[in-house]
């Protein structure tokens, strides 16, 4: 060993400047391999960093009724979201939450909330805040920096409850429905209609969201640095808004119809039955769509779904009920058509006819004596169609019944439509109900028995023997008329027919609380039996709920018919009563723009618009017009 | 004092200048670019007023011969181990470890301080061996010269600083005429003993984040939010620099907050990104040519205690660069370890001034008068 610093230094120098070079090469390989050889990953990388791709919302289009009256429009609404792609920290967020917003949140409700989420980094907290938070998150944004917040344009139905069945309303998309309307799901509140016109017009309602990038600095805060113009920053797609829809209904009709309901349940339609044009959409009760916006609260929840009046249901399609009377003049006109039976044809009624070892009653007790076709429907008498329906057989009623479209969907564009029960040997053969017994077409030539329908369907009918026949696709989105189907059937059938009907109302028939001076009104009325054994009986002597059903079902005028409708008032009593009161007030509405007096009724005014403050249309308008509705954190 | 001027005018070792004065001015450019726009732009203010007294400083120890400095370290040496004793005291804590000393607004880092004056006192040692071999004393005070300030910064604790002591180790074992096969031995145990702390340590004293940085470097993906988002951000803006940077001041990963500690420890970071390959390349040149000038001075010191200066200066600058710039570039851990002229601050920036300055010093006075 040399003494310190001694020696020779020269093989150390070599060592110290080998580890010179040696370290620098390394250093240069290394910056040259990230810098120059994948230098355009990371600066992808980079990019990614501080661009954020901003959904441009697009809001909805309007719903109007056919003279114009806005039924849906949008409004600008805010959401919470918490987004985990950002940087920073959840427990700090949530502390910071409870603190500035007193919004108390534990990690597993964010877990559940991303679960949920149509994007699983984006949970979303609450929609439709007040605007208090968002300057509160706006101001504090440092101490939350997951939380931001979101704007939406946001479904409001003025009207409310008027038109719950007829719009329906909208609903965040299920993986179900992205699959099936080929809808990405990109953005965690893209809506789509869940029923009524909302759904059956969806896709022109909905618009299509574009897409912005933002420059955003590490804690998600976008920044307009005018030093850092950076690429790829700037608007790329800009947001198609959805298209305004018109409808065909009026809504000032629906809202004398509803008013005239008052406290009852039922289904009311009116229908121009040459277009197929629905002007009036009833489904009592209604309920009020705009609870459905956005989340609906679990209690408006229960209360709507446990409510013991189903007001849920769209009555008009989905409740079927056995048509009673209503359905007689369709079998005096499958009769005719079908030779077994001619105007001349007169059965007597001794008020029940025993068939098979069973009797059959008529409502009246002691009979209508002897009855022809228009009596027997003027009178609405019973034992005149079982002895008709028995001669006409089942299989016949089955066939004509399938050519006015009984026993399926109509087709109307409301979605959610059922098919009632149109029987037949097949029907109960399908059904392993065993074999048909001649006893059990009795009961389907006065429209009780194994037949149900919907008023929809009975409105289709009764259209179709107005039209003479040719059977059109009922819609309320305003759009061309369609024809489903030409049975051609003697003008002489149905001018009987309709002579039958017209006595009902105007010859002192069972219909006539419908007479209105100066219209020709057509229409039969309807009492269906709840429970067996009513027939006879005084049914307004029983409960409510087993009271019959009330029909009252027709068209106006007799020559060229200009609307057709029915009237269904569950357990209603008899047809002539109220059903029959309600259509007369559409009808006196429809040709003599005749409005119920408001005084001591004031249900009955046509429900006006809920919002009517000036301050927001002008937001409302921007919105209406389809601006793009976007980001606000 | 005219004559003196004039001699150390003649003897300037005007390349060594340039290098370190380049690197501090450098250092003034990049923190100006990591802090402006932020609510540390003052900081870039600052940095320039630091480096102005970097330079002067440099040009005092240059001034002044070595042989005059380590004569007086003594006395400054044992001042500073004292105030290093009774730092839990008068410090001042910064994340977490008491090691800063408040100066009417400046603070003051005494254990970069006790750094050079380690060395100094060290080289005084090695002047009193009058060129007789070392014994295993002479190791032993040398060590503990070096050691004692070294744990008492470790029991601040600031372990980061105190792991900038151990290039003086080194530079004992290189300058203490062992040959180069023991050394070679020597680097082995030292290097095996390294592991063994290490091992020991990551069952007892460690803390979970310092684990953390290491698992986190092995593998960035475990935790791509928390300690590997430093990595990962860190290895983005050097690749986004690409060849020729994205310009002084236009780093997004600097400018936008991605990049963590851009003006101190991730400060090569901002070089990479905004100057690219060819702005970090002209900056490792220039560390290289600055280490290679030290060597230099190693190889013509006229005396032992020179050498040592020298070889610490070479062993402390080579420890800094490469685990500072190998954390930034991803191959090495994260840890505290500020880079050389560039990182922000005055206590490293003027400590490192010093050590250069004496190796420069001791080059220009090769000759013996």
């Amino acid at each position: 060993m040399s003494p310190f610093g001694g020696g020779d230094f020269a093989p150390k120098a070599m060592v110290m400047k080998a580890m010179v070079y040696v370290a620098f090469g390394l250093l240069f390989a290394r910056l040259f391999y990230l810098q120059v050889m994948r230098g355009d990953f990371y600066r992808q990388l980079s990019e990614n960093n501080y661009t954020r791709s901003i959904v441009l919302r697009s809001p909805r289009g309007m719903i109007l009724d056919r003279k114009g009256a806005v039924l849906c429009r949008n409004r600008i609404s805010f959401s919470l979201v918490l987004d985990s792609s950002r940087q920073g920290n959840l427990e700090d967020t949530l502390s910071a939450m409870q603190r500035i917003l007193g919004l108390c949140m534990t990690k597993e409700q964010v877990k559940a909330a991303q679960t949920r989420s149509a994007v699983p980094s984006l949970a979303v907290i609450a929609r439709d805040v007040p605007t208090s938070w968002v300057e509160k998150v706006e101001a504090r944004q440092s101490e939350m920096p997951l939380l931001t917040i979101e704007m939406e344009a946001r479904r409001e139905y003025p009207y409310g409850a008027l038109l719950g069945h007829s719009l329906g309303y909208v609903g965040l998309i299920s993986p179900e429905e992205s699959e099936k309307l080929h809808i990405p799901i990109t953005d965690p509140f893209i809506e789509v209609g869940k029923s009524g016109v909302e759904r059956a017009a969806n896709a022109m309602l909905m618009g299509k969201n574009g897409r912005r990038t933002a420059q955003v600095n590490s804690v998600g805060r976008e920044v307009d640095n005018p030093n850092l113009r950076l690429p790829g920053v700037g608007i790329q797609e800009e947001p198609i808004p959805g298209k305004t829809v018109q409808l065909t209904l009026d809504v000032k009709l629906q809202a004398i119809l509803e008013a005239a309901f008052g406290e009852e349940s039922g289904s009311a339609l009116f229908m121009n039955p040459a277009t197929g044009e629905i002007l009036a959409w009833v489904s009592m009760p209604e309920f009020d769509p705009n609870l459905f916006c956005g989340t609906i609260s679990p209690t408006a929840w229960k209360t709507l779904s446990e409510d013991p009046r189903h007001p849920l249901l769209n009555r008009p399609i989905q409740g079927a009920y056995p048509p009673g009377s209503s359905f007689k003049p369709f079998v005096g006109l499958v009769g005719l058509e079908e030779g077994k039976l001619t105007p001349s044809t007169i059965y007597n009624c001794p008020g029940s006819w025993t068939f098979g070892g069973n009797v059959f009653h008529c409502w009246a007790k002691g009979g209508h004596g002897a009855v022809n076709l228009l009596t027997a429907i003027q009178n609405s008498c019973n034992v005149f169609f079982y002895k008709a329906a028995n001669d006409i057989g089942i299989e016949r009623i089955a066939k004509w019944g399938a050519s006015f479209g009984l026993g399926k969907p109509t087709g109307v564009d409301i979605p959610g439509e059922g098919s009632g029960i149109l029987p037949s040997p097949e029907w109960k053969a399908l059904r392993h109900l065993g074999p048909w017994y001649p006893g059990e077409t009795l009961p389907v030539g006065i429209g009780q028995g194994y037949l149900t329908v919907t008023p929809m369907q009975l409105l289709s009918f009764y259209s179709t023997l107005a039209e003479g026949g040719i059977r059109v696709k009922p819609h309320m989105v305003a759009g061309p008329t369609e024809i489903l189907e030409k049975t051609p059937i003697s003008e002489s059938s149905i001018e009987i027919i309709k002579e039958g009907l017209w006595r009902v109302v105007n010859g002192g028939g069972t219909g006539k609380a419908c007479h209105i001076d100066g219209l020709d009104v057509c229409a039969k009325t309807g009492t269906a039996q709840v429970i067996v054994g009513s027939a006879g009986k005084n049914t307004y002597s029983i409960e409510k709920e087993f009271r019959d059903h009330a029909w009252f079902a027709g068209f106006a005028p007799r020559k060229e018919p200009q609307v057709a409708f029915v009237i269904m008032v569950e357990h209603g009593g008899h047809g002539g009563d109220i059903a029959a009161k309600i259509a007369k007030a559409g009808l006196e509405y429809l040709f003599y723009g005749k409005e119920p007096s408001p005084e001591g009724q004031p249900a009955q005014a046509p429900a006006a618009p809920r919002r009517q403050d000036q301050s927001g249309t002008r937001d409302q308008a921007r919105l209406d017009q389809g601006q793009g509705a976007g980001h606000a954190g | 004092m005219r004559g003196k001027l004039q001699r150390t005018w003649k003897i300037m070792d005007w390349p060594g200048l340039f290098l370190a004065a380049a690197l501090i001015a450098f250092g003034v450019v990049i923190v100006k670019a990591a802090t402006a726009g932020t609510r540390m732009a003052a900081l870039g203010e600052r940095q320039l007023f630091y480096g102005v007294s970097a330079l002067s400083l440099l040009l005092l120890v240059l001034f002044i011969s070595y042989e005059v400095w380590i004569e007086y370290s003594a006395i400054f040496y044992g001042i500073c181990v004292l105030l290093l004793i009774i730092m839990p005291v008068v410090g001042h804590s910064v994340a977490g470890s008491k090691s800063w000393l408040s100066l009417g607004g400046y603070s003051l880092q005494p254990s970069e301080v006790a750094k050079v004056l380690a060395a100094l006192a060290c080289a005084g040692y090695i002047k009193d061996l009058e060129n007789r071999t070392m014994e295993k004393r002479d190791f032993a005070i040398l060590f503990g010269i070096i050691g004692l300030p070294m744990i008492l910064t470790a029991l601040q604790p600031d372990f980061g600083t105190a792991t900038t002591f151990l290039p003086m180790f080194a530079a004992v074992f290189f300058v203490s005429g062992l040959e180069l096969s023991k050394l070679a031995k020597w680097a082995a145990l030292g290097l095996a003993s390294v592991a063994i702390l290490f091992a020991i340590g990551w069952f007892t004293f460690f803390r979970p984040y310092q684990k953390e940085r290491v698992l986190t470097f092995l593998d960035p993906s475990l935790d791509p939010k928390g300690a590997g988002y430093q990595v990962m951000q860190a290895k983005i803006a050097v690749g986004s620099g690409q060849f020729t940077g994205k310009g002084l001041y236009s780093g997004t990963q600097n400018r936008l907050n991605f990049l963590p500690a851009p003006y101190t420890d991730f400060v090569f970071g901002v070089v990479c990104e905004e100057t690219g390959f060819i702005g970090a390349g002209l900056l490792l040149a220039l560390y290289m040519a600055l280490l290679l000038r030290v060597v230099s001075a190693q190889e013509l010191a006229k005396d032992p205690e020179g050498r040592f200066l020298a070889a610490s200066a070479f062993f402390m600058l080579l420890y800094h660069i490469l685990i500072n710039t190998g954390m930034v570039v991803g191959l090495l851990p994260t840890t505290g370890i500020p880079l050389p002229f560039l990182s922000y601050g005055g206590s490293a920036l003027f400590s490192m001034t010093m050590m250069v300055a004496l190796a420069l010093n001791v080059r220009m006075r090769r000759y013996s008068v």
